[in-house]
């Protein structure tokens, strides 16, 4: 056979020198897709989408109130008009609950979004500028943390009354703490780091290279922690309305609601079944999610 | 010949390595009363092993680090102590170009990013002029346009090396240090990187500073070489000199290490084989940091740091090549051995 007819050389243009085939994709998106892959997170994820619209929206469109009494059926067990049933007063248990998941979001949500505005500021200043800065930045962290978040919130409580704000600024006063350690603890790494020098020798402006380089490379590992602390700020708001120095009647959160409800614990097992329920999947959704959030960001996962 | 692009002179650099029992700060001395001179379109080699100060010196060149003494001076300016605020102008036409290229590119940021930030940074150029000048850029280092929109994990390492090389050459640089550019690479895209860094060298007029260990590669490159030993300059000169005759016996052992192609020449070439171990940056004795692992030392050696020693147009900081020892040794004697056998035994530890 004629080799010269085997063997046609290909023309320069369709020279196909490292072609990268993988589609490209944003830092985002990638971690996202692999949020999406892992069907845990995912199911953690749609299942605190719903109970977050049904606190903000099924209160509204609810025909009850929280607060509104009707001694003609107190105690009822759970059914078609009430289908949690109804307490000591005659409230509805359903409505009740949702006001609570309202509280408890709203508690998890705000204290979480402080601590990590002022834990980023803070730990991002402190492992900037390392050196005595960064010392007594972190000493004050120290004492602080040293300081049982539990005594704040009661001593402030004690002060300000019982009701929502006393509640976050208890948990907000030293809660940000954790934030600012991983924040110290990414950027004192990440600085080093050779795009951190490159840009430094390009003349960027320390301000430029923490935010635009050091923040979005630290965000990953922030994220799986601050997903974390909401259901810690939950549960804080729930075990003090449970203790009886949290949220005050007539307003409802899911500790008040449960410790109302434990006087009758053994007679009406349901009223207490339902916040407690409550607490379990709204715990349970954003801890799947910060473990599948934990997931999609560790880069050996990608593929 | 032109004024020199860069000037460096006796650049020190210590680092704070604790407290002695005693309460005094120990001092890691990177690099030690170190100067050299680089013209404009000129390539300098440094070579030495790992932890000889080869980066710190780079770096202290960059001012990433602050220099702990000496002077720098680029294009006769004295940047020594200026702060950042006033180095802008500096940086726009002092570049490096970093050792990994899988560390060196912000992992968030698409090609293109990369490559306008520091137009960016300077404020230099329209949106669209800079767009133009993202895609020249591409082209000049051998990318493709449409790169422009991917990320750097996305590359290969030699195609990163290009990136990084790229984003230096965005301000229009006229010194860059090349932090062992090539080291972290293959041997087939070292020569590739090689080869497009002395072609933007001839468009351009770039002077370089190559910090490497490769020693073949540093011959290939530079026209003058710098040999660093526990952050001092033992050896500085022409790179054909130094090559082809070595003073220095550190030198002379760096460059036995070097390996050869052909196995006949390979074997016929005599190795001289180190012994000992490198002493400690920290604290270093005050004698010839060479002394315990130097095929020749002398007495003199363990006592007094060795001058700088002009010798044929080359700087060696060697004992064996001071005036009175040169004179010696033209006389016809041999002073080289008139040290008792068993002189390792007062090394200072």
């Amino acid at each position: 056979m004629d080799l010269k007819t085997l063997f046609l050389p290909l023309d320069v243009s369709q020279k196909n020198d490292e072609f990268i085939a993988m589609e490209s994709k944003s830092f985002a998106k990638d971690v996202w897709q692999r949020f999406c892959r892992n069907r845990r997170a995912l199911f953690g994820f749609v299942l605190l989408s719903c109970i977050v619209l049904l606190a903000v929206f099924g209160a509204m469109a609810s025909p009850y109130t929280y607060d509104g009494q009707d001694t003609a059926i107190r105690n009822l067990p759970p059914h078609a008009q009430h289908w949690f049933g109804t307490d000591k007063f005659g409230r509805d248990i359903f409505t009740r609950v949702l006001y609570g998941v309202r509280m408890s979001l709203l508690i998890g949500f705000v204290s979480t979004a402080v601590n990590f505005l002022v834990g980023l500021v803070y730990g991002g200043v402190a492992g900037y500028c390392g050196g005595y800065a960064d010392m007594l930045m972190m000493r004050v962290c120290d004492i602080l943390y040293a300081i049982p978040a539990m005594l704040y919130i009661i001593l402030i409580m004690l002060i300000f009354g019982s009701h929502v704000g006393s509640i976050l600024i208890g948990i907000c006063l030293s809660g940000w703490v954790g934030v600012a350690r991983i924040v110290r603890a990414q950027v004192l790494s990440l600085k080093e780091r050779e795009y951190a020098l490159a840009a430094y020798v390009l003349g960027s402006s320390r301000r430029r290279i923490f935010f635009k380089h050091l923040l979005a490379n630290s965000m990953g590992a922030l994220l799986v922690t601050v997903t974390l602390m909401i259901p810690q700020a939950i549960f804080m708001e729930a075990f003090l309305s449970f203790i009886g120095i949290g949220i005050s009647a007539p307003m409802a959160s899911l500790g008040t609601l449960a410790q109302d409800a434990k006087t009758y614990f053994q007679v009406y097992p349901t009223q207490i079944l339902f916040p407690i329920g409550m607490i379990c999947l709204i715990i349970f959704s954003l801890s799947f999610i910060s473990k599948g959030l934990e997931e999609a960001f560790d880069p050996r996962n990608r593929r | 010949m032109a004024a020199p692009i860069l000037e460096v002179a006796h650049l020190c650099k210590y680092f704070d390595a604790g407290r002695a029992v005693s309460g005094e700060t120990k001092k890691l001395k990177a690099v030690e009363d170190v100067s050299f001179a680089i013209s404009p379109g000129e390539t300098m080699g440094l070579v030495g092993e790992s932890g000889c100060g080869k980066s710190t010196l780079g770096r202290t060149i960059v001012r990433i680090h602050d220099p702990t003494a000496g002077r720098i001076l680029y294009k006769g300016e004295d940047i020594t102590r200026r702060k950042n605020k006033h180095l802008l102008p500096v940086r726009r036409s002092m570049q490096m170009i970093f050792q990994d290229p899988y560390a060196s590119l912000d992992p968030r940021c698409t090609v293109g990013d990369i490559l306008a930030e520091p137009m960016a940074i300077h404020r230099l150029y329209t949106k669209r002029e800079r767009a133009s000048r993202v895609q020249a850029l591409l082209e000049t280092v051998g990318l493709k346009p449409d790169h422009i929109r991917r990320y750097p994990h996305e590359f290969s390492g030699g195609q990163r090396q290009r990136i990084s090389i790229a984003r230096t050459l965005a301000l229009d640089p006229e010194f860059i240090v090349c932090d062992e550019p090539i080291s972290a690479l293959d041997v087939s895209i070292q020569a590739q990187i090689i080869n497009l860094l002395e072609r933007i060298q001839d468009e351009r007029g770039l002077s370089y500073l190559f910090i490497a260990h490769d020693l073949g590669m540093v011959r290939h490159i530079s026209h003058k070489i710098g040999v660093m030993y526990l952050g001092h300059m033992m050896e500085y000169g022409q790179t054909a000199d130094v090559y082809d005759n070595p003073y220095h016996p550190y030198t002379k052992a760096l460059l036995s290490a070097v390996p050869v192609p052909d196995p006949k020449t390979a074997r016929a070439k005599q190795r001289i084989v180190l012994k000992g171990e490198v002493f400690t940056p920290i604290d270093p004795p005050a004698c010839c940091l060479f002394a315990n692992r130097c095929p020749h030392v002398m007495a003199r050696c363990r006592r007094t740091e060795p001058p700088v020693c002009h010798v044929a147009g080359r700087r060696v900081a060697c004992h064996l090549y001071t005036p009175d020892f040169l004179a010696l040794r033209r006389n016809g004697e041999n002073p080289i051995f008139t040290d008792p056998p068993d002189w390792r035994a007062d090394i200072p530890v």
